[in-house]
């Protein structure tokens, strides 16, 4: 995936002593060899999943002899894909909206609160993130049960809005601080209903970190395994991982149809990345730190 | 019921939460196609518009999923021909070893499929659990086999469609046995002697298919069967009491591990497809797996002559017995809301026109007078050993008993566990259930 | 109107954290809280009748044999993604750093794993390690690929922890490098002048200042490799039979699979609760000391 030509820049680019350049020809190798083992299942992915199955036995590197489309369309229909990749759609919507919508109010107000109840109720919030979520899932499934969130994709959104609005409100109770209060002042000076204030003025000003937590979240509902397998007992909700899971577990000798719906659950998230890619490091490395 | 108070509780927050604060974005109705009208019955006249039921169907049989479709599409046409009821059939195949987690957790959560498959031995745990509904009386009762009949009935009442219904012992390479001028051995030692002459001609015994847990485990299910039918008769029950164990029947292992010792390789990378079709390419002489695949070793190898005998499993030829079975069954979920057309369908299993022919596609022994087909070759064999009484009933052991077998025979395998160890863990798990039934 | 100001506040704060707190309280803290109730049970899937039984349920997980080795199996799991995790990234970070536009390229490259799920990303290795490698061993002669990555619990830990790896490095990798751009390049510089050779340089000069970094890299490692999961399960399962089973793969089945024992899982679960908290707890006090010192 690397060319050449990038090699060539990459090594125009260093003019230091001749010490150095050793040193970072080696460090470009190691970089190199290192980029062609993380991509290698996928490159291994895409060419095996457009082969037919004894084409792929009997020369697995190599490209394929002709181009079997026939798998993407088995796979296609086996994982039910439009109705998983909305299913998925669906799960992280609803969990993004509650937890940005909710933790953001909260987070907003505790910041801005003083005294005994606010610390309390942020504390309340913060111990959570110490709970591994295996010492909660057994009766996290049974109470989801009884609420009849069961099944459903939509219920399974309201259960990550409870798994992870503690996070997000740790983070938005930061960043708030970093936000003037004159201006809430001023605003309340000009008869603005705390609501209105909250929604007009404070949620605008908090894009920055909203769009982190966004981040994070979303990719976390999306590529989460555990729960959705043990909430979505109807297969009409099953998510696009569940999908694959279930396709590998009943063809599971079927590499090329296997192949070809990893290749498209992979799909929406690679593409998703290299278009807002800048954003999501950014957004990554900003949790990870104020966390 | 302060659980239930409290859930409804938070239940009312939850909703009232939802209704204040996010107007539009949480609330997303049922996506899509319409939901199945829930009254049942319906001889709705010819003239309006077919009425639309959708089913529930989960059966653990991917190999078999094109031959369902193929069937269930037939119900389809015959279903709105003869009632004018439009059928939807979400059939749902998921490999043996996810199918009972999947399913537990869909019955314990009351999100039954309205038709599943379980094993007959399970019967008793999901008929007492009320999971299964009563099927006395259906007319598919009638066709079957007598014999058949008893191994799905609970407490005098049939609880489930039998599909595969089986006598069985472990699969051999017909071609390779007669090449080696072999016959199947009936004691251990003979066992000791085919497997040598095979080595020293260079053929693996033995086929390992390990991948799927299930597999390995039906070495014990024979091996049990073989050893507690012949010569402990009451162990079940004496197990059930508390004063046997595992450690009396010891002798298990012995053909347990003449097999693992004389596999093929990898025998944890292989599945039931890719040892079906090794076992189908001669990879080996032999292989601890049912008739039941025989449709899936066909496929790849339609010349492939196999056969059906029982395993040695003491020095007493008369120990080598087949294991006579019924597996894989129907069951209606009483929960059902589509009751009349689930049983339509069930009964459609065993149509007098066309189960035949589905039968007889998926290579399953007859079991009702339907079945009209000519019976298959290692159908015959395993039944010349029956007709010269060397048979019994599949053992049924208590819920959860199975599974850990299997596990355990993995971890056998690759030394993980020792026979003491198998022989505590098994008797463990037999007396933790049969104390929480 | 005193009073009225007086309890204004709490009344909107309450109403500001009230949706979140429900959502918090009904999905994580109630299941935490009866967790450690049904711990003390003997509740069981089929059977929704229970009793107390004390803490019977916590003895019987200490003599479990099973779950111990699996206690065993992901502390060495942990161990290992600790040190080859960070010093992985650590690597990357400051190679990439120090290249020129190929920069954006690497970086790209070795993040991309961590946008998959390692349900996805274990399949795609299993097949790597099921078919490619013994491919390579019978085509190319390579025999040292030809083993049981899967199947052989000797080879399938270090399979578990290549996938691991593969998933994970990268995210580590960014924090580094967030870090390695908060080094003032004057500083660097600075030091270069001095004489200082490559080697030097990163140990006494940006060591130090990617050490806030090192804590949350350590962090989120233990974090998550206790946790480990997906990897697991979708690789091996946890099999040969238990073989390669984690404490969330044991739990998993105890509760979920064959016998549905809810009460004794949940003990199981405490427990992986406790160790957690323990380690972090320790983790976090090291760390934090250690920084204030450098």
């Amino acid at each position: 995936m690397i060319s050449p030509k990038s090699f060539q820049t990459a090594s125009i680019g260093i003019r230091q002593t001749a010490l150095r350049r050793i040193g970072a020809g080696g460090m470009f190798l190691f970089l190199l060899i290192a980029a062609i083992i993380t991509l290698f299942p996928i490159y291994m992915a895409l060419l095996n999943s457009v082969k037919t199955q004894g084409d792929m036995l009997s020369n697995i590197l190599a490209l394929p002899a002709s181009l079997e489309w026939g798998n993407y369309t088995d796979a296609f229909r086996k994982t039910n894909y439009v109705r998983s990749l909305w299913n998925t759609f669906v799960v992280a919507g609803t969990g993004l909206a509650g937890i940005v919508l909710f933790a953001s109010m909260a987070g907003y107000k505790l910041s801005r609160t003083p005294g005994k109840l606010s610390a309390f109720l942020f504390g309340l919030f913060v111990m959570s993130t110490l709970i591994p979520f295996h010492s909660i899932m057994i009766t996290l499934v049974r109470i989801s049960s009884g609420l009849k969130l069961q099944g459903s994709a939509v219920g399974l959104g309201l259960l990550y809005i409870g798994l992870g609005v503690a996070v997000a409100i740790f983070l938005y109770h930061g960043f708030v601080k970093s936000v003037p209060k004159e201006l809430d002042e001023a605003a309340v000076i000009d008869g603005c209903g705390e609501f209105k204030l909250y929604f007009a003025v404070i949620l605008p000003l908090l894009l920055p970190i909203t769009a982190t937590i966004a981040i994070l979240n979303t990719l976390w509902m999306w590529n989460d395994f555990l729960l959705p397998l043990l909430v979505l007992t109807d297969f009409k909700s099953y998510t696009l991982l569940l999908s694959t899971n279930m396709l590998f577990g009943e063809y599971n000798n079927d590499w090329s149809a296997i192949l070809a719906s990893l290749v498209l659950a992979m799909l929406p998230v690679i593409l998703l990345y290299l278009l807002l890619q800048k954003y999501i490091l950014h957004g990554i490395s900003e949790g990870a730190i104020k966390s | 019921m302060k659980r239930a108070l409290h859930l409804l509780l938070t239940l009312t927050m939850l909703v009232a939460v939802l209704a204040a604060c996010s107007s539009g974005t949480n609330k997303n109705g049922p996506s899509g196609s319409a939901s199945p009208s829930s009254a049942s019955g319906g001889e709705a006249a010819a003239t309006e518009p077919p009425k639309k039921v959708e089913l529930k169907v989960f059966m653990s049989f991917p190999r078999f999923k094109d031959q369902f479709e193929r069937y269930f599409a037939q119900f389809k046409e015959k279903q709105l021909a003869e009632k004018n009821i439009d059928v939807t059939i979400q059939l749902e195949m998921p490999n043996a070893d996810q199918a009972k987690q999947i399913l537990q957790s869909r019955l314990s959560s009351g999100d039954a499929p309205d038709l599943y498959t379980l094993h007959a031995n399970d019967i008793p745990t999901y008929y007492d659990a009320g999971y299964v509904a009563d099927l006395t009386g259906q007319p598919f009762v009638a066709k079957l086999y007598e014999a058949v009949t008893e191994t799905v009935k609970y407490d005098g009442k049939v609880a489930a469609l039998p599909l595969e219904s089986l006598s069985w012992g472990y699969l051999y390479n017909k071609t390779i046995f007669k090449e080696q001028g072999l016959t199947p051995p009936q004691t251990l030692d003979e066992m000791k002697a085919v497997t040598e002459k095979l080595q020293a001609a260079g053929v693996k015994p033995f086929l390992l298919a390990f991948q799927e847990s299930w597999i390995p485990q039906l070495m014990m299910a024979l091996s049990l069967g073989g050893t507690v039918s012949s010569s402990h008769p009451d162990w079940i029950q004496k197990m059930n009491e508390g004063s046997a164990s595992y450690a009396d029947v010891r002798s298990v292992f012995d053909i347990i591990d003449i097999i693992m010792a004389n596999g093929t390789d990898k025998p944890f990378e292989t599945g039931n497809e890719a040892g079906s079709a090794e076992f189908a390419n001669g990879k080996a002489a032999m292989w601890v797996q049912g008739p039941w695949n025989a449709e899936t070793i066909l496929k790849v190898n339609p010349e492939m002559d196999f056969g059906v005998a029982p395993l040695p499993v003491s020095s007493n030829p008369e120990d080598a017995m087949i294991n006579l079975a019924t597996s894989t069954s129907l069951a209606l979920s009483p929960t059902s809301k589509n009751k009349d057309v689930a049983l339509d369908l069930l009964n459609y299993i065993l149509d007098d026109k066309d189960s035949s022919a589905l039968f007889e596609e998926l290579k399953f022994n007859p079991i009702a007078t339907v079945h009209q087909y000519e019976v298959f070759p290692w159908v015959n064999e395993a039944s010349s050993y029956v007709s010269q009484g060397k048979a019994y009933l599949d053992l049924k052991l208590p819920n959860g008993v199975t599974d850990e077998t299997a596990k355990l025979l993995q971890s056998y395998y690759i030394k993980d566990v020792t026979q003491d160890d198998i022989i505590a863990a098994l008797d463990k798990v037999w007396q933790t259930a049969v104390k929480s039934n | 109107m005193p009073t009225t100001r007086k309890w204004k506040p709490s009344a909107m704060l309450l109403l500001f954290v009230f949706p979140a707190l429900v959502f918090y309280c009904v999905f994580t803290l109630a299941p935490a809280i009866g967790g450690i109730w049904y711990s003390l049970t003997d509740w069981n899937g089929l059977n929704p009748a229970y009793r107390m039984v004390g803490l019977s349920n916590y003895v019987e997980a200490m003599g479990d044999r099973f779950f111990l080795k699996s206690l065993w199996f992901t502390l060495k799991f942990v161990v290992f993604m600790l040190v080859l995790q960070n010093l992985l990234a650590i690597l990357l970070a400051v190679f990439i750093e120090a290249m020129g536009r190929s920069k954006v390229w690497f970086r790209t490259i070795f993040f991309m794993p961590n946008m998959l799920s390692l349900i996805i990303g274990g399949f795609m290795w299993m097949f790597i390690f099921t078919r490619v490698f013994p491919y390579g061993a019978e085509k190319l002669g390579w025999s040292l690929l030809n083993q049981s990555w899967i199947g052989d619990p000797r080879y399938s830990f270090f399979s578990i922890l290549a996938l691991s790896l593969w998933g994970g490095v990268g995210y580590l990798m960014v924090i580094y490098i967030a870090a390695l751009q908060g080094v003032p390049k004057t500083l660097k510089e600075a030091a270069a002048i001095d004489g200082a050779g490559a080697l030097s340089l990163f140990r006494n000069v940006t060591l130090p200042m990617i050490y806030p970094a090192l804590t949350i890299g350590v962090f989120l490692t233990l974090n998550g490799s206790f946790k480990v999961f997906d990897a697991v399960y979708s690789l091996t399962g946890g099999g040969p039979g238990r073989s390669t089973q984690v404490i969330a793969i044991n739990i998993f089945e105890e509760a979920f699979s064959f016998s549905n024992r809810y009460g004794y899982a949940s003990a199981k679960a405490m427990i992986l609760f406790g160790i957690v908290l323990v380690i972090s707890i320790v983790q976090l006090a090291v760390m934090k000391r250690r920084e204030v010192r450098a």
